[in-house]
């Protein structure tokens, strides 16, 4: 009689177990989702509606106007523009030279090579702030100031560090038989690096290529010291820019915020194995 | 024709001597354009930072010249620049434990078994949201929540908490803890998945022997989370010290540093003695000061770093 009894409470205390879970993970889930759908409603609705007390929930009319006025908008649209060119170019050149420089670390005897990592390592620890004297001086005297190319390099110097270590990590675990037999095959190693290497480490370039286009993406400070006028500036610049001269319009406000935003997420709901996994790569080893 | 035939045959040793070369040093042939890149970008930028933090500019002049260790000197009764220190360590802190405490809890319940592990990795994935908004675009957003009609504000007024909008933005005693709020938003989800990868790599068979042993959850997460976790919790602690502690956007973003400078961080001051004030020479001394401190923090790291890739013999990504 015991016996059967202790088990139901221990089902039932599982159970129990589990439902708790489950309801501090959906609060949690709201809690930090909020803002985001709140933003999202926000651009479609009247701003009275948005701000009324105490809040409409849900919209109760669409109004798509703001998002036909900012497609409409070529000034604005120049921002996003910029955000996707200078994003996906440090994107590209961190990727091109992370790979490299990872390739000679993991497979090449380097007279210091532990010592350079190092480096490299301390260097992305560095504060972005501490530069930005010397990076305005530099973009002025290269003629550079307010060009993509300034803002690419500069994004890329604190990004490029973290793509070497990732992708070093990726290289040391795919065995080096694979491409010696491509050698063997009469590839050169720059062929078995682009043919049999590069694919096999898809995954953490897929990972650091996102990792390195959210940096740029994501970049306020050097933007401010390295551009003025919207023809190279960033979204962020255009945000920032736009909520002090719109600081009431929360349509518009977020009209913009969503049409900035919602891609990313999409795109992100693809890559999203990729990326955990190369952002894991560190703590779990 | 001769001569021709000589110089072609003269050329192939050379050739070879060019291949053999190439193929020695090929590694550093792989290393040399990122190394060169950093050399260039970030080495070269941070000794000119160091050669600055020396000079003051003469606006009338437009040259520099050295000034010793004035800048230097300038840094130790600067009120407003230790009010800028104070802010930068609180918010650096309560965001990191912030951090840790929800990234933390969050990872333990993603690591629960719990319905599907489909419905746990679709729950990760929406968790992981924020981090991909940029800081300003979370600025925006968390604008929006603390308008004074906003709905942070009726959510503590219709629970009685307050009896009037609170102004998160406005008031010197609220305004950073915003800013840290927001900022926790934006970044911890790059901290729960850290957190769960390592969660992950635990050995279940810890667990399973120590259920033999008739240890409850609680115990169990004393006893093996905890300890095993010690490494990554050092790891990404120090590093989101390290890059919370140069933080700008918010800043730049939602307060402009006040209100009366209660907001003000260490990064936010540098960009405006260099740029607001024209003040490079002391901008840079700040720069200077801020990266020795936080050197110490590196340096610590990459001990711990280097010990830890020791113990496992192994080489180790970072971040």
């Amino acid at each position: 009689m015991a016996k059967p009894r202790r088990r139901s409470e221990r089902n039932w205390r599982a159970g129990a177990w589990q439902a708790s879970l489950l309801t501090v993970t959906l609060f949690a889930v709201v809690v930090i989702i909020f803002p985001i759908i709140w933003m999202v409603f926000a651009s479609i609705r009247p701003v009275e509606e948005t701000l009324s007390l105490p809040p409409v929930w849900l919209p109760r009319q669409i109004n798509l106007e703001y998002y036909e006025e900012l497609f409409s908008n070529g000034r604005q649209m120049r921002f996003f523009f910029n955000s996707y060119v200078i994003a996906g170019l440090t994107a590209v050149v961190c990727l091109a030279l992370g790979s490299l420089a990872a390739y000679g670390f993991s497979r090449f005897k380097i007279k210091g090579g532990r010592l350079i990592l190092t480096g490299i390592l301390a260097l992305q620890m560095l504060p972005a702030v501490a530069l930005i004297i010397p990076y305005y001086n530099m973009a002025q005297s290269l003629r550079i100031y307010n060009t993509y190319l300034a803002l690419v390099v500069a994004d890329s110097s604190f990004i490029l560090p973290m793509t070497i270590w990732i992708l070093k990590g990726y290289l040391d675990s795919i065995p080096l038989d694979l491409e010696e037999a491509a050698m063997v095959d009469g590839c050169t190693r720059l062929r078995a690096l682009a043919r049999v290497v590069m694919p096999l480490a898809l995954p953490g370039l897929i990972a650091t290529g996102t990792m390195a286009f959210l940096g740029a993406w994501n970049e306020l400070l050097f933007a401010v010291i390295l551009t003025t006028g919207p023809n190279v500036a960033p979204l962020t610049i255009g945000i920032a820019e736009f909520f002090t001269q719109f600081g009431r319009d929360w349509a518009r406000i977020m009209t913009m915020n969503t049409v900035g935003s919602v891609p990313l997420m999409v795109v992100f709901i693809f890559l999203q194995r990729w990326v955990v996994q190369g952002m894991t790569a560190g703590a779990v080893k | 024709m001769t001569t021709r035939a000589r110089a072609s045959t003269m050329a192939v040793p050379a050739q070879r001597r060019l291949q053999s070369w190439i193929k020695q040093s090929r590694g550093y042939l792989f290393i040399a354009p990122a190394v060169i890149f950093l050399l260039v970008v970030m080495v070269y930028p941070l000794a000119n930072v160091f050669v600055t933090s020396f000079t003051q500019i003469d606006t009338r002049e437009r040259t520099q010249e050295y000034v010793g260790l004035d800048n230097y000197a300038a840094l130790l009764d600067d009120s407003t620049l230790w009010n800028s220190v104070r802010n930068t360590v609180i918010f650096t802190a309560a965001s990191v434990v912030l951090h840790l405490l929800i990234g933390g809890v969050l990872a333990l319940l993603l690591n629960e078994q719990w319905l599907s592990a489909e419905v746990r990795n679709f729950t990760r994935g929406v968790l992981i949201l924020p981090w991909l908004f940029s800081t300003a675009a979370s600025a925006l957003i968390w604008g929006l929540l603390y308008h004074p009609f906003g709905t942070l504000n009726y959510l503590l007024m219709s629970s009685g908490l307050a009896s009037e909008p609170v102004e998160f933005l406005g008031d010197r005693a609220l305004a950073l803890m915003s800013l840290v709020l927001v900022n926790v938003w934006k970044t911890f989800p790059f901290y729960m998945v850290m957190i769960l990868g390592g969660l992950q790599s635990i050995p279940v068979e810890l667990y399973e022997v120590s259920r033999v042993d008739g240890a409850g959850r609680l115990q169990r997460f004393r006893h093996i989370t905890l300890p095993m976790m010690r490494p990554v919790i050092l790891a990404i602690s120090t590093i989101d010290i390290i890059t919370t502690f140069g933080h700008f956007d918010l800043v730049k973003l939602m307060t402009f540093g006040g209100p009366i400078r209660s907001t003000e961080t260490i990064a936010y001051y540098v960009w405006q003695t260099g740029f607001r004030d024209v003040n490079f020479g002391y901008g840079a001394a700040i720069s200077v000061m801020m990266v020795v401190v936080l050197s110490i923090g590196v340096l610590v790291y990459l001990r711990m770093f280097t010990a830890r890739e020791q113990m496992y013999g192994e080489t180790t990504t970072a971040l």
